[in-house]
């Protein structure tokens, strides 16, 4: 039986975990500091998304691995 | 080998990892995501040369358009350099620009769906005419070299090649050296590998995705998922534009930047806030 399918999957699957968690934890806070200072939206953008991107990458990381598992 | 796999799932579903080769010409292999690159490159050059030429004080619809991401990058630029965003903005605003028209290239219809027979590793496979520049990783890692030709060129500018060498080799308290700099230099490698994948890793994924959710769903149902990737489309060039900028007001900042920078901001923001408060 070839498990190579399940090992990507496993590699995604579990890879999207902490980032997952990581950005819904960033988002919230972002949400909480916008929801008390509506006023800061302009200076929270920036480090918002730069945030987001840099945990984001972690996945698209796991995404990489997972692809090159089934594909090599 | 990618062939061999998309062959034996779904039928609709193509997944080639790498851009196919369409035809040679003379020794140049002349791949699918060449012609994305190029119809990127034609359609930005064109803007811009039609820009160029019309335009007034008073913007018409289509000068509108094309000034709101130069408004909107340059406000950030000089948000962080208020003395040198002249000289950042332009390589920053390409390369927002190059990502941004080529993601949404890959979203136009027919990019990726119209194909031609081609013959690869002995079998025959279809390989769509266009695919979007920035879902080939050789697209994403020349950018990347870009910028962190970028980043390393403002280091050097700002503090002097010494400058620069003595910063990136030897470590704050020197007895620190031999076990900071090896991070130090992995950690500068590491941001050409983690721009580069970011970017391919996204626009790829969503190709896949948009496939996939053709291929299981129908009607308009898929055309949601296209908003989607329009979304990220836009998120993705501002995120690579602005990891750009921020690598190179590192670099630009000199020695243990990072912190004071950041603090810098901070208290130029409450400052800036205290402002508005008053105004009010």
């Amino acid at each position: 039986m070839d498990l190579t399918p399940l090992a990507a999957g496993l590699a995604i699957g579990l890879g999207a975990l902490g980032p997952g968690i990581g950005l819904g934890l960033g988002v919230s806070k972002a949400m909480e500091a916008l929801g008390r200072n509506p006023e800061a939206s302009g200076a929270l953008f920036v480090p918002y998304v730069l945030g987001l991107a840099l945990t984001e990458a972690v996945a698209i990381y796991a995404l990489v691995i997972g692809l090159l598992i089934l594909f090599t | 080998m990618p062939e061999e796999a998309a062959e034996q799932g779904e039928s609709l579903i193509h997944v080639a990892i790498k851009a196919e080769t369409l035809f040679h010409l003379g020794p140049i292999a002349i791949t699918n995501s060449m012609v994305g690159t190029l119809i990127t490159t034609v359609l930005l050059v064109s803007l811009a040369w039609w820009a160029s030429r019309n335009h007034a004080v008073v913007p018409g619809r289509l000068q509108a358009v094309l000034e709101f991401p130069v408004d909107f990058l340059a406000g950030i630029v000089r948000a962080q350099h208020a003395t040198r965003w002249r000289a950042i903005l332009p390589p920053v605003l390409t390369i927002f620009l190059l990502v941004l028209v080529a993601n949404y290239v890959g979203l136009l219809p027919g990019v990726g769906t119209i194909g031609v027979h081609v013959v690869e590793n002995g079998h025959e496979a279809v390989a769509p005419i266009i695919r979007p520049a920035s879902a080939d990783l050789n697209f994403t890692l020349a950018l990347a070299l870009v910028a962190f030709v970028l980043f390393v060129g403002w280091g050097i500018r700002a503090n002097g090649l010494r400058g620069y060498l003595k910063e990136t080799f030897i470590a704050n308290p020197p007895y620190m050296t031999p076990l900071m700099t090896p991070i130090h230099i992995v950690s500068e490698l590491s941001r050409i590998i983690s721009l580069s994948m970011r970017l391919f890793g996204n626009v790829f994924a969503g190709e896949i995705l948009l496939a996939v959710m053709l291929a299981l769903t129908f009607a308009v149902i898929p055309v949601a998922f296209l908003g989607l990737e329009m979304i990220f489309g836009a998120v993705q060039a501002l995120v690579f534009a602005l990891l750009t900028l921020t690598y190179i007001t590192l670099a630009a900042a000199g020695h243990g930047g990072g912190h004071d920078e950041a603090d810098d901001s901070r208290d130029h923001d409450a400052d800036d806030l205290g402002v508005r408060a008053g105004a009010h």
